[in-house]
């Protein structure tokens, strides 16, 4: 390959371009021009002929001037492909005849625009090429080796600032690790060239002048007046603009086929038909934009129209009576079609075919219109509102000429996303790095919910903007902007104590919860497994099916792993099944926030961080265990709206009864508890009680053994520490002495009951000595109450 | 090497650069007048007006009406195609002179000692 030299005429262009463009130089030439021509025609004013020599060298800063602008502002590449012909203009200027890596370091992601690009969006500052630098051979002919691949596969122009930064990463032995520890992979860097590439392409547009026809344009076309009132007209904002004004479009086939509609006979209408935030808005402004062009090739009959979105509210608020609407609207179909030149856009186009607060039913007039063909309307609406027009307006459904928009994929989404980032920017004052687009889709994706994509990636990273950190919208942006405008709290990043906590889980629920050790080994490891990041991702981060009698500690266990794992932050949502008994019911599960708050579904899509109990499970209908079946697999249930809701955040924790009396007779036996666990979980399927498709679904089943009287002592201790707290702002304490807990027991185990009787047997007795000795005065502020087996037998 | 990188582009490139930039003003203007469309729809009616809108008439009326609303509409557009084809002749003009003279300019401190020195001889 050709070595780089500094000595070639692209280079000396480009350090003249530095010099010459600079803003003092340009001024000075500016300065000398005007002395020139002034002292020039003083000269010539005093018939002296040397006017004539300085307004021609007046002519010397003019025509450098003009070959600065010209030409080496913009040095063209070279005919070869050698890196002499296809470094950029500001790496030639600034690289000096024997380049080092380490100095590239220094200037590319400060000096060059596309290296301060992804210094701004990838993070690749100085500091971190100088680190790199320093760690391999000064050579620089293999890093341009390597910027001439690059510049080939980003389909890059030349080789820029941008492309020498990725080329030294790749040249750096371990970039691979340096990459993973900075969350990236070498093709986002690709991604971030384009998308660098794609903007500057922009920029450069908007240099030229866009042709839309003129201010002769509209002549053969009618006045109106009340289309103006009543409708808002969307071509405007595309004229009298520079530039392509082209941008990502996610519906190039949608927008032809629009084109085609209108530029052909038949029925003039297009309805676009697809969920909220697909783009369908969208679509029609870049089909506006599309028709506004005056050097396209499209038909006469379409080109030049001027879309007007309908304002429905406008119509409503301006017309009380319903004959007035009409009237209205008749006034207004006629003006559009007198025009001419008019496209009705009809948004959210439902609001103008139901009766309802803030919508109008105008279907009556507009059928006749969209059958003739006569005026060109477009329609937007989403699925579910067709399909209700449908069944309720036959006619008028058919008479559609329906154009489905479907929501973006990841990719369609990203470069969307990309395309909306400067103005955003420039709207927010901000800059958006890379991580925040990316983290903008995955949250949005699983926690925005009545939006589609692109729309709702949109909308997250429009909302994370007022969560910059040092003008930086960062994936934490986002993170806080999914939080604090969505309401979903988001799990906190696992710090140190929150590693010890997870390491010692066991120890941590065993505070709340006496025994049942192999319940709480199972639910531990589970939960480690899924904070280390060994879980799959399209599952709940735990499913568990906790069998035991009643009073054992199931549901105290699924407190405690909700306060214990979601760091207090979490909730625990608790589903009765024992109310859902009948497959009419099921619908009451899945029922839409706005009807039902308390259901499953709206209370999961309020915190999808959250312990999800379902309580007494053998007791739901079997549609209702069927329905959950999909929860359990892939962590989606779907509501009565048909929106996905996720719970691929929750701790899913069923628990059941079933097989109370099995248990027990197995302990009595002296059975094993693993073999226990086996044999109840095979009694349960033979009996009937659950389909074993549906226990398989669980990560563990754990079994509750029946509380020994051992275990009941230390959940005395437990309930006492528990009314310590309460009396703790009084300044009294209890404590028991042995023979009084002993006591308590005897009275307080039930092996039916478990740990249920304990508590109302502890209130009977100790809350009502320490109310009795508060109310007597025997107990004041600071004082210490013995509960001795005596005092217990009194209040027994 | 910059003089010759300079002179070279001046009567190559840059000359094309010229007319390229030219041709662009040229096409804008062409387009600001609309002139082609306005000489596509020389007749058509003006801005649809009517004196009879919303009015029960006879076609005698109605073929009136339409006359008048293309005449009027016939009468703008010709002084809308006059006006344009005035300022683009003179942008015209302007920039053919300007790019005749284009390979003079950077030889202008050559015209201007020339000149300096016939005047000299004559005064």
């Amino acid at each position: 390959m050709k070595k780089y030299s500094s000595f070639s005429r692209r280079s000396a262009e480009a350090r003249a371009d530095k010099i010459l463009n600079s803003v003092p130089v340009r001024l000075l030439l500016v300065l000398l021009m005007l002395a020139l021509l002034g002292f020039g025609g003083y000269e010539l004013y005093l018939r002296n002929s040397l006017g004539f020599i300085l307004i021609g060298c007046a002519f010397i800063p003019i025509c450098v001037m003009i070959w600065a602008r010209y030409e080496l502002k913009y040095v063209p590449t070279g005919r070869g492909n050698s890196i002499n012909d296809v470094l950029s203009n500001e790496c030639l200027a600034r690289l000096g005849n024997a380049p080092v890596p380490i100095e590239l370091a220094q200037w590319v992601p400060t000096k060059t625009k596309s290296g301060a690009f992804l210094a701004r969006r990838y993070a690749i500052s100085s500091d971190l090429l100088a680190a790199i630098a320093e760690r391999m051979p000064t050579d620089m002919q293999p890093i341009f080796e390597k910027a001439l691949e690059v510049r080939e596969k980003t389909n890059s122009e030349v080789v820029s600032g941008g492309v020498l930064a990725i080329a030294m990463i790749e040249c750096y032995p371990e970039h691979e690790q340096l990459l993973k520890r900075m969350k990236l992979e070498i093709t986002d860097l690709y991604d971030g060239l384009v998308w660098f590439n794609y903007l500057n392409g922009l920029v450069r547009g908007m240099k030229q002048r866009r042709h839309t026809g003129g201010f002769a344009r509209d002549l053969m076309f009618g006045y109106t007046p009340l289309l103006e009132r009543f409708a808002q007209n969307i071509s405007k904002q595309y004229e009298n603009t520079r530039g392509s004004n082209v941008t990502v479009s996610l519906h190039r086939e949608q927008v032809s086929t629009m084109i085609d509609i209108f530029s052909k006979g038949g029925r003039q209408n297009a309805a676009l038909i697809g969920p909220d935030g697909s783009g369908r808005s969208t679509l029609v402004h870049e089909f506006a934009n599309e028709i506004l062009n005056a050097d396209s090739n499209i038909s006469s009959r379409v080109k030049f129209r001027q879309i007007f979105k309908l304002d429905a509210s406008a119509l409503i608020s301006s017309a009380s009576e319903r004959g007035e609407i009409e009237g209205l609207v008749t006034a207004i179909l006629n003006e559009a079609m007198h025009a001419k030149n008019v496209i009705i856009w009809l948004d959210n186009a439902q609001l103008f075919f139901e009766d309802a607060t803030g919508s109008v039913d105008i279907s009556n007039i507009l059928l006749p219109v969209l059958e003739g063909g006569a005026l060109r309307i477009i329609l937007t609406l989403d699925e579910q509102r067709f399909l209700e027009i449908s069944a309720q307006k036959a006619a008028l459904a058919n008479a559609l000429n329906k154009i489905m928009v479907e929501p973006a994929d990841e990719v369609a989404t990203m470069k969307v996303m990309q395309d909306r980032v400067p103005l955003l920017e420039y709207q927010h004052n901000v800059s958006y790095t890379f991580w925040a687009l990316r983290e903008a889709y995955r949250l949005s994706e699983r926690y925005v919910h009545d939006l589609v994509m692109p729309g709702r990636a949109i909308r997250l990273l429009e909302a994370a903007a007022s969560f910059a950190e040092g003008g930086f919208v960062t994936d934490a942006s986002v993170q806080n902007a999914i939080e604090k405008n969505y309401g979903v709290k988001m799990q906190s990043s696992q710090n140190e104590s929150e590693k010890q906590k997870l390491l010692n889980l066991e120890e941590i629920l065993h505070k709340r919860l006496i025994g049942q050790d192999l319940a709480v080994q199972a639910v531990s490891d589970a939960l480690r497994r899924s904070a280390a990041g060994v879980r799959n991702e399209g599952r709940p981060i735990g499913t568990f099916l906790f069998l035991g009698p009643t009073g054992v500690g199931k549901t105290e266990l699924a407190k405690a792993i909700s306060e214990t794992y979601f760091g207090g932050g979490g909730k625990i949502i608790r589903v009765d099944l024992n109310e859902y008994v009948s497959q009419n019911d099921v619908a009451r599960l899945i029922e839409d926030g706005a009807t039902n708050e308390n259901s499953l579904t709206a209370q999961v899509l309020k915190h999808p961080f959250s312990v999800v109990l379902l309580d007494e499970i053998e007791k739901a209908h079997p549609l209702v265990l069927t329905t959950l079946l999909q929860l359990l697999d892939e962590g989606i249930l779907r509501d009565a709206r048909n929106r996905e809701v996720s719970f691929r955040d929750t701790i899913i924790v069923a628990t059941s009864n079933a097989g109370a009396n099995l248990i027990r007779d197995y302990i009595d036996q002296g059975m094993d508890m693993s073999l226990i666990k086996e044999r109840l979980t095979n009694d349960l399927i033979s009996n009937g009680e659950f389909k074993p498709e549906f226990l398989n679904r669980f990560d563990e089943i754990c079994v509750f053994q029946p509380l020994t009287k051992d275990a009941l002592l230390a959940i005395v201790d437990i309930i006492v520490a528990s009314t310590n707290k309460t009396l703790e702002p009084r300044k009294i304490s209890v404590t028991l002495e042995p023979e009084a807990k002993q006591l308590l027991v005897e009275h307080g185990y039930d092996p039916k009951l478990g740990a249920r009787p304990m508590r109302r047997i502890v209130s009977k007795t100790v809350e009502n000595i320490v109310a009795r000795s508060v109310l007597s005065g025997e107990a004041d502020s600071g004082a210490e109450i013995t509960i001795t087996a005596d005092m217990i037998k009194a209040a027994l | 090497m910059l003089a010759i990188s300079f002179f070279e582009w001046w009567y190559s490139r840059g000359w094309g650069i010229y007319f390229q930039g030219f041709l662009a003003k040229l096409r804008n203007m062409a387009d600001s007048f609309s002139i082609g469309l306005l000489l596509k729809t020389l007749f058509q009616p003006f801005r649809q007006i009517s004196t009879t809108a919303g009015k029960k008439t006879t076609v005698m009326e109605k073929i009136v009406d339409a006359l008048v609303s293309r005449f009027v509409g016939f009468v703008v557009r010709v002084f809308i195609i006059i006006a344009g084809i005035i300022m683009m002749t003179l942008l015209l003009i302007g920039g053919v002179i300007l790019g005749i003279l284009w390979p003079v300019i950077p030889l202008m401190p050559l015209v201007g000692v020339v000149i300096s020195s016939i005047w000299g001889i004559w005064w």
